[in-house]
């Protein structure tokens, strides 16, 4: 592999690995929200 | 029943990404020019067609608050619960789309960044919608809802100039893939495996969204209930 292609297959790695954190990031904190709000109206 | 149906459609949306990620990864051929950077675009385009259609819903809950606001309240409440949903969730494709073109850029152009028309218009509507999303977390008071419903609408106006950027300028934006005149277009295979993404994403998209709708309209039952026992104290 030529150092092109080495860099190349990098970014591509890069840019699914950032994409799946920020979207699995979301949905945690969309997890924590919502159990957060299910604690909250039980205690209404 | 329905705790089974949502099971079901996770479990196919995941398969659908897992499906979507092997079209993209192995089966997709490499692009002439710039090979295996390309297929950055799997993520990229599909993100921003999903954002788009999320701002899009915003805008319909929006226009339904801003409708409904005196009549049905409970109407209007279930449109600000979607035009939330929308704005939120489009904010993370919109961010998913604004790292990863700069990611693409830096090895098809050499640079991370350039303010071309359509990479800063997508920047503009990205900062409009977390205006929208700071001003519903930090201000208060009962004209919270209708100003972002006006900003909500505001920001919508961005999205077809985003789309339209590429057409109207001269950018350093590739041209439009689809419906960019005749030497747009996709291989077959690559056709495929940027519909199988655009179906997966669109999958995920939806799950997010409906999540992130639920939970909002919990927090308006529980903010009213507060409310009624606030008066009835």
């Amino acid at each position: 592999m030529d150092q092109t292609a080495i860099l190349n297959h990098q970014f591509v790695v890069a840019a699914y690995v950032i994409t799946w954190a920020i979207q699995l990031g979301y949905l945690a904190w969309l997890g924590l929200r919502w159990r957060a709000q299910k604690r909250a109206a039980e205690r209404l | 029943m329905k705790k089974l149906a949502i099971s079901l459609y996770a479990a196919v949306t995941v398969a659908l990404m897992i499906w979507g990620y092997y079209q993209a990864i192995y089966v997709a051929p490499d692009e002439q020019t710039m090979h295996e950077v390309q297929r950055i675009f799997y993520y990229h385009v599909p993100s921003a067609m999903v954002a788009f259609l999320f701002f899009a819903i915003s805008l319909a809950g929006s226009i339904g608050y801003l409708s409904f606001r005196h009549s049905r309240n409970a109407w209007a409440q279930i449109a600000d619960a979607w035009a939330l949903a929308g704005a939120e969730v489009g904010v993370v494709f919109c961010t998913v789309v604004l790292i990863t073109g700069p990611l693409w850029g830096r090895r098809a152009w050499g640079i991370w960044w350039t303010w071309d028309a359509r990479l800063t218009t997508t920047l503009v509507l990205w900062l409009i919608y977390v205006s929208y999303l700071l001003l519903r977390r930090f201000a208060a008071g009962p004209q919270v809802q209708t100003l972002a419903a006006v900003l909500g609408i505001f920001g919508a106006l961005d999205v077809p100039i985003v789309y339209m950027s590429n057409r109207w300028w001269r950018t350093m934006h590739p041209a439009p893939v689809f419906g960019g005149g005749p030497d747009s277009g996709l291989d077959p295979a690559m056709l495929r495996a940027f519909g199988w993404n655009v179906l997966a994403w669109l999958a995920w998209g939806l799950l997010i969204l409906v999540l992130r709708y639920y939970v909002e309209r919990q927090h308006q039952i529980i903010a009213a209930r507060e409310a009624q026992d606030a008066l009835n104290a």
